[in-house]
């Protein structure tokens, strides 16, 4: 036993050894004196996949190159991203940056895992701090009682894709300013066609042996587009109430079901099989509602045109405006750091990715210098972005977007759930978990 | 190589550490008194004890606490008592509902699972040439990764391209039914998992039917069949009784594992009109919600669930469960 002890005593004296080679070992106060020294290392979370992360790593080289404060590391993976930052946020994982989706920030911002960078953005002249340069709309999910817990990197309206070719083959005219609800419908008829050639507009178009559709939905593109289209809401600004009982959200989740329901929307089942978006590349489906940083447009072998969605059917135009951003852990051993690599990334990526939330860099003249490639959608893009809007998040959304989606949307889009019986139901579910907020 | 030293540090450290503590632990207790043998027995098993206490005691104990409290991860745990199961018991819209699906998903797979691995166990006690090959083939499945096997299963179900809609065909037609839609209607969303649970009859649990199946003494059955026994009755008077810890034991495994199901359900995705399982609706309330205190609630219900349903098990043995040492006595 005293040959083992003696042994083993010998071994933790070779371990020390080899860590203190090794280990950084410093504590917090040579930490403090070692930033001044060399750069801190800020490691930056994200869900980008294997293209994405090969790009951003090319912006984050030259941000690191030119910076003297930080270098930055980038860890991205996409599977189970949310749950990955949520346990490194509420651990010690390390994590100094992270990209972060609207409705997680709202969350995280209240829950006090992001820092507050309200007095350094207002001490900071860097062109990406200064928060009257962004639209408002994109700064809400960072905020919380006024202050700033993050930045928002990009907003993309939800944007009409739409088959030029099939419109010509159906003799419909392209989408303009005058596009409603109707139009839209009009549009959509004329563009689904049997196994006869028959159009859903015709008598004697058989649903049942559609090969083309006008147009796709399986929940998305949300239904609260449709209801601020149409004058309603979903949650009241002031979050006392859910008033998707008012005759204008009524309607909308009506328009909604009808378009499930009917002969233009391929059922769920196909939708499903074949793949969402897939149909529409695969010119299965005409119409398409998606993000403006889809690029769809670039990426189908058809000719292919952005156009701006519909308006409601009193002229109401309304879009769906996704926002993404960034933030700083609030555990971070390097706040300055971490802001100033904040602060550089956030304006990188805002030449980068369509469409910046900032008024100086969302015009036309800029967004043709970064995106050529896209100077016929970047009009249609720019003015979706004017009427964009969010949902309203808050700190105990998703227990409301649970109930919203599991007990109205799901038997709506899945199961012919009729929006008359489902929503005098639900709605005092979801008033329930506004005000546990 | 700097990133990793904290990591690759503390990996060194850890063993070190345990070691010490058991060496430490041996001269305690001979200090104590103890025997050379009970004290060299406690201290080399140690490590596990206190990985175990770490891993698994710690963190049931603090679900426990945790689930009394408003607790979202970020902030110190809120103590609100019993708040959390009342909500569940009496407002929670999805609770019952994720009871009922998890517990009439494992009453129709537990009885397809235990007798259906108990038939191929059977099949691959026969004395046949070639036998190895179908043992290793059957228990393939095990081995198999719990994701890929759930992204397969996606692909079988597909309801215009699946292989199972293809070979319902000709029956679909004959009744003029359409093509079920297994993961998108309320309706088949159990009945897809009960098929989908067949997998699990191959694998570990054929494994241990086999072995409890070659345990079974020759003498039993010659004496039988010298009696003029027939199939039937050899099976039910002798190999039921003689495997039946057996059998009661995959009973009790394969009812803690129907009422966990998790991995197919997250990636299956079927329509939320069906209900959510219970581990499902576990990880949801925690991780996507932050509601954690709501979340370990849920789960000490399901353990509760859990062991209410084996005690009952339990309690059943006497009347049918027969231990070749009682025999003996």
């Amino acid at each position: 036993m005293k040959k083992m002890l003696t042994g083993v005593l010998s071994l933790i004296l070779v371990a020390s050894i080899l860590l203190s080679g090794c280990s950084n070992g410093k504590t917090g106060a040579d930490n403090k004196k070692s930033e001044k020294k060399e750069k801190a290392t800020i490691r930056l979370a994200t869900w980008a996949g294997a293209d994405e992360a090969k790009e951003l790593q090319k912006i984050i080289d030259k941000l690191n190159e030119s910076s003297e404060l930080y270098k930055i590391e980038q860890d991205s993976n996409p599977a189970d991203y949310d749950t990955r930052i949520t346990t490194q946020l509420s651990g010690n994982g390390g994590l100094d940056i992270f990209w972060v989706s609207a409705q997680r920030a709202s969350q995280l911002a209240a829950k006090g895992a992001m820092l507050d960078i309200t007095d350094k953005l207002s001490s900071s002249d860097h062109p990406a701090a200064d928060v009257s340069d962004y639209f408002e709309a994109s700064l809400q999910p960072f905020k919380k009682d006024d202050k700033l817990y993050g930045l928002p990197w990009l907003e993309q309206p939800i944007v009409l894709y739409i088959n030029e070719d099939l419109f010509k083959k159906a003799g419909v005219p392209i989408p303009d300013d005058s596009w409603n609800w109707d139009k839209f419908m009009d549009a959509a008829k004329k563009l689904t066609i049997d196994g006869n050639g028959k159009n859903a507009a015709e008598s004697g178009f058989n649903a049942e042996s559609a090969k083309q559709w006008g147009f796709t939905v399986n929940g998305w593109p949300p239904a609260q587009m449709f209801v601020w289209q149409n004058g309603g809401d979903v949650i009241a600004p002031d979050f006392s109430t859910s008033p998707i009982d008012s005759p204008e959200a009524m309607e909308a989740f009506k328009f909604y079901a009808d378009l499930i329901n009917g002969p233009v929307v391929p059922k769920q089942q196909i939708i499903r099989d074949r793949g969402f978006d897939t149909m529409f590349k695969d010119q299965q489906v005409a119409m398409f509602m998606g993000g403006a940083a889809d690029n769809l447009e670039n990426q189908v072998k058809f000719k292919c045109k952005v156009c701006e969605v519909p308006a409601g059917p009193s002229g109401q135009k309304a879009t769906f405006g996704d926002v993404l951003g960034m933030g700083i852990n609030a555990k971070t051993k390097n706040p300055d750091a971490a802001f100033a690599a904040l602060l550089d990334l956030t304006d990188a990526i805002h030449h980068w990715k369509v469409m910046p939330p900032r008024k100086s860099l969302a015009t036309m003249d800029e967004m043709n210098k970064l995106h050529p490639e896209r100077s016929e959608s970047m009009q249609a893009i720019i003015n979706s972005l004017e009427y964009a809007k969010l949902y309203r998040y808050y700190e105990n959304y998703p227990d409301w977007d649970n109930i919203f989606w599991t007990q109205l949307m799901d038997p709506i889009v899945n199961n012919h759930g009729d929006p008359e019986k489902l929503i005098p139901v639900v709605k005092p579910q979801l008033d329930e978990k506004l005000v546990r907020k | 190589m700097e990133r990793f030293a904290g990591t690759f540090g503390r990996w060194l450290m850890t063993p070190i550490i345990l070691v010490l503590i058991a060496i430490g632990l041996y001269y305690f207790l001979r200090r104590i008194g103890w025997k050379h043998r009970q004290a060299m027995g406690f201290s080399l098993i140690s490590p596990w004890v206190i990985g175990f206490l770490i891993f698994t005691a710690f963190p049931l104990v603090y679900s426990l606490f945790l689930s009394f409290t408003d607790y979202n991860l970020f902030n110190k745990p809120n103590w609100v008592g019993l708040s959390n199961y009342k909500w569940l018991f009496t407002k929670d819209i999805e609770f019952w509902k994720s009871v009922k699906l998890t517990l009439s998903y494992a009453a129709i797979t537990l009885p397809i699972g235990v007798i259906g691995s108990l038939l191929v166990a059977m099949l691959l006690n026969k004395k046949i040439k070639g036998v190895g090959i179908f043992r290793t083939i059957y228990y393939l499945p095990a081995v198999l990764p719990e994701v890929a096997v759930a992204l397969l299963w996606r692909l079988f179900f597909n309801s215009e391209s699946g292989l199972l809609n293809y070979m319902l065909q000709p029956i679909l037609k004959l009744f003029n039914l359409g093509k079920p839609d297994w993961f998108g209607d309320a309706r088949f969303v159990l009945p897809a998992f009960a098929i989908m649970s067949i997998w699990g009859i191959f694998g570990t649990n054929t494994v241990v039917f086999l072995a409890a199946l070659q345990g079974v003494p020759r003498s039993l059955y010659e004496v039988a069949d010298l009696d003029g026994a027939s199939a039937f009755k050899k099976f039910w008077n002798i190999t039921v009784p003689q495997i039946s810890p057996i059998i009661l034991l995959q009973i009790i495994m394969g009812m803690i594992g129907a009422l966990q199901v998790f991995t197919v359900a997250m990636f299956v995705r079927p329509t939320s009109a069906a209900g959510k399982f219970l581990n499902q609706l576990i990880y949801e309330r925690g991780f996507t919600q932050l509601h954690m205190g709501e979340a370990s609630a849920i789960a000490w219900v399901l353990f509760i669930i859990i062991l209410a349903l084996s005690l009952l098990v339990f309690k059943t043995t006497p009347a049918w469960v027969y231990y070749e040492s009682e025999g003996m006595n």
